[in-house]
Parts: structure tokens; C-alpha cells; sequence
């Protein structure tokens, strides 16, 4: 099962964000395999919403790049900015928070282990 | 693990700009990502522009400008208000039927002393005849169907603000 695009786009700033948070520096395709591979695929980030975010985190300079020249291409590398570091935390806050409130107000029960 | 060539590199790039990415910091991470992903999935005897056309497919829905489009909107649309269609035509809809609304309400109130609280027909039809014509407007618009091309295609994004006072952006 995959989750829609209108589950995504709300967290999408904030999933790229703790990633670079835990990853120290990531380029664009590593983060889509990261989020593959850390939701057992249930979450798919596309090429079409992971470009243009991490275009929008680099203007809002919550983000620093860094260049690497691989034969005739170059690969940009991401690393939160201090700026940045300060916005994670916010951002994984209020998601958090976010769910906490999803969770009482769906009346979700938490899975037995 | 395939090796791309400088001009299979420079194929790619060539066709990213072709199909409407202009934004140099967009082309350079789509170059690389799609160079990856041939690099590793890509046999020595597969046909290279075969192979690239189908994964190239997979970044977009309509055409690989939407992605042009996405970063024009997330970067230069900071300070508008997003919408989506039903919000946005609840808002005009309100805006148009909302004053008649609130002056029926506050004549009630006003007169619900004097026991007349039932609305006069001339305020009825004032109302009616005022919010008749945009209610049936939006409302042609809302149900136009997509073979016919609505103004407001269904799964659009509605943005409000300055510079452009509106603007519609088509399903991503």
C-alpha cells in the first residue's frame, strides 16, 4: 500500500528536512532510495515534488549545497543550514503534535506487540 | 553497471530542456537522477534512448514542465493563498451569497421584536435576484466536465494573492 499525494504534500518539507538532519549531506536521488527504503516502499517520493521542495528549502536558505563534478554531470549535495536545523526541529514538533491529535481524534488504537 | 557516454549525458540534458525544465539547479538534479538510474538499471545490450524514454515518463503525470511548474509556484508564490477547487468555490460562492445571507439574518434580529420576523418578499427577491446569476455561473462552472475543458479543471490548484491577483494551476 502507498500513501496518496494528498497525505503526502504536507510533510514533505518536514520528512526531507529530519532525513538531511539524520543523513548530514544527501543528494536528490539518494533521499528518494532513503524513504523507499525506511518505509518499506510505502512511501514514494517523486522526482516532481522532491525537486522542486529542496529548490524551495535552498531559497530559504534552511539548506546549503555543495557541488560534486561527476565526469560531465554534477550532483548536488544537500546540508541543513543552522537555520535549517532549528526549522527540523519545529517541523518534527508540530507533526508530531499533528499526529498525536490525528490519533485521539480518529480514535486510533495503538497496535498490540 | 552501464557507463553513459558524454553525449548520451548530453542527450539527456538536451531533451530536460527540450521539454521545458529552465531552471538550471532543476535540470542538473534531474540529469543526475535519471543518469543514476540508467547507470544501474541499464543493460550492456539495452537500447539507451528506448530505456530513457520510459523512465523519463515516470516523473511526471502530463509532461516534465509540471516540474518547472511546481518550483515557479513554490518559489515565487510565497505569499499567496493556496486553494484547492471545492475550497475555492466555497469561497466565491460565499462571497457572493454570504452578504444576502447576513442581511437576512440581521433583518430577523433587527425585527424579532416587532414580531416581524418573517423576511418581506421584496427582500426575498432582492436576494434571489442578486445572487441568482452567480450562484448559477458558478455552478456551470463547477459542473462542466473535463472532456470539455473546464475553467477550473477538477484537481486544480487555485492560488490567491498579489501578482497574480489568481492564478489556476492544473493537476500535478
Amino acid at each position: 500500500m502507498t500513501y496518496s499525494t494528498e497525505l503526502l504534500k504536507g510533510t514533505l518539507k518536514t520528512i526531507i528536512l529530519k532525513l538531511l538532519s539524520d543523513n548530514k549531506k544527501m543528494y536528490g536521488y539518494e533521499i528518494t532510495q532513503k524513504v523507499k527504503e525506511l518505509t518499506s516502499d510505502k512511501i514514494q517520493l517523486t522526482e516532481g515534488a522532491l525537486y522542486p521542495t529542496l529548490h524551495a528549502l535552498e531559497a530559504d536558505k534552511l539548506v546549503t549545497t555543495e557541488i560534486e563534478y561527476i565526469g560531465k554531470r554534477m550532483r548536488k549535495y544537500y546540508r541543513l543550514s543552522l537555520e535549517g536545523k532549528i526549522k527540523t526541529k519545529e517541523k518534527v514538533k508540530e507533526l508530531s503534535n499533528f499526529m498525536e491529535s490525528m490519533v485521539s481524534l480518529l480514535d486510533i488504537k495503538p497496535k498490540k506487540s | 553497471m552501464y557507463c553513459l557516454s558524454d553525449q548520451e549525458v548530453d542527450f539527456i540534458l538536451k531533451d530536460i530542456i527540450a521539454c521545458g525544465i529552465i531552471t538550471e539547479d532543476i535540470q542538473n538534479n534531474l540529469l543526475d537522477h535519471i543518469c543514476i538510474i540508467i547507470e544501474q538499471n541499464l543493460g550492456q545490450n539495452d537500447d539507451f534512448k528506448e530505456f530513457y524514454f520510459s523512465v523519463i515518463k515516470t516523473f511526471y503525470r502530463h509532461d516534465l514542465s509540471e516540474i518547472e511548474e511546481q518550483t515557479r509556484i513554490l518559489s515565487n508564490y510565497k505569499k499567496h493563498l493556496v486553494f484547492n477547487r471545492m475550497q475555492f468555490f466555497l469561497l466565491v460562492f460565499s462571497i457572493f451569497i454570504g452578504p444576502f445571507i447576513a442581511y437576512n439574518i440581521l433583518w430577523i434580529d433587527v425585527n424579532w421584536q416587532s414580531s416581524r420576523w418573517d423576511i418581506p418578499i421584496d427582500i426575498w427577491g432582492n436576494s434571489v435576484a442578486y445572487a441568482l446569476w452567480p450562484s448559477l455561473i458558478l455552478l456551470v462552472i463547477f459542473l462542466t466536465p473535463e472532456k470539455f475543458e473546464p475553467l477550473i479543471p477538477k484537481k486544480s490548484t487555485i492560488l490567491l494573492g498579489i501578482k497574480p491577483f489568481i492564478r489556476i494551476i492544473p493537476d500535478f
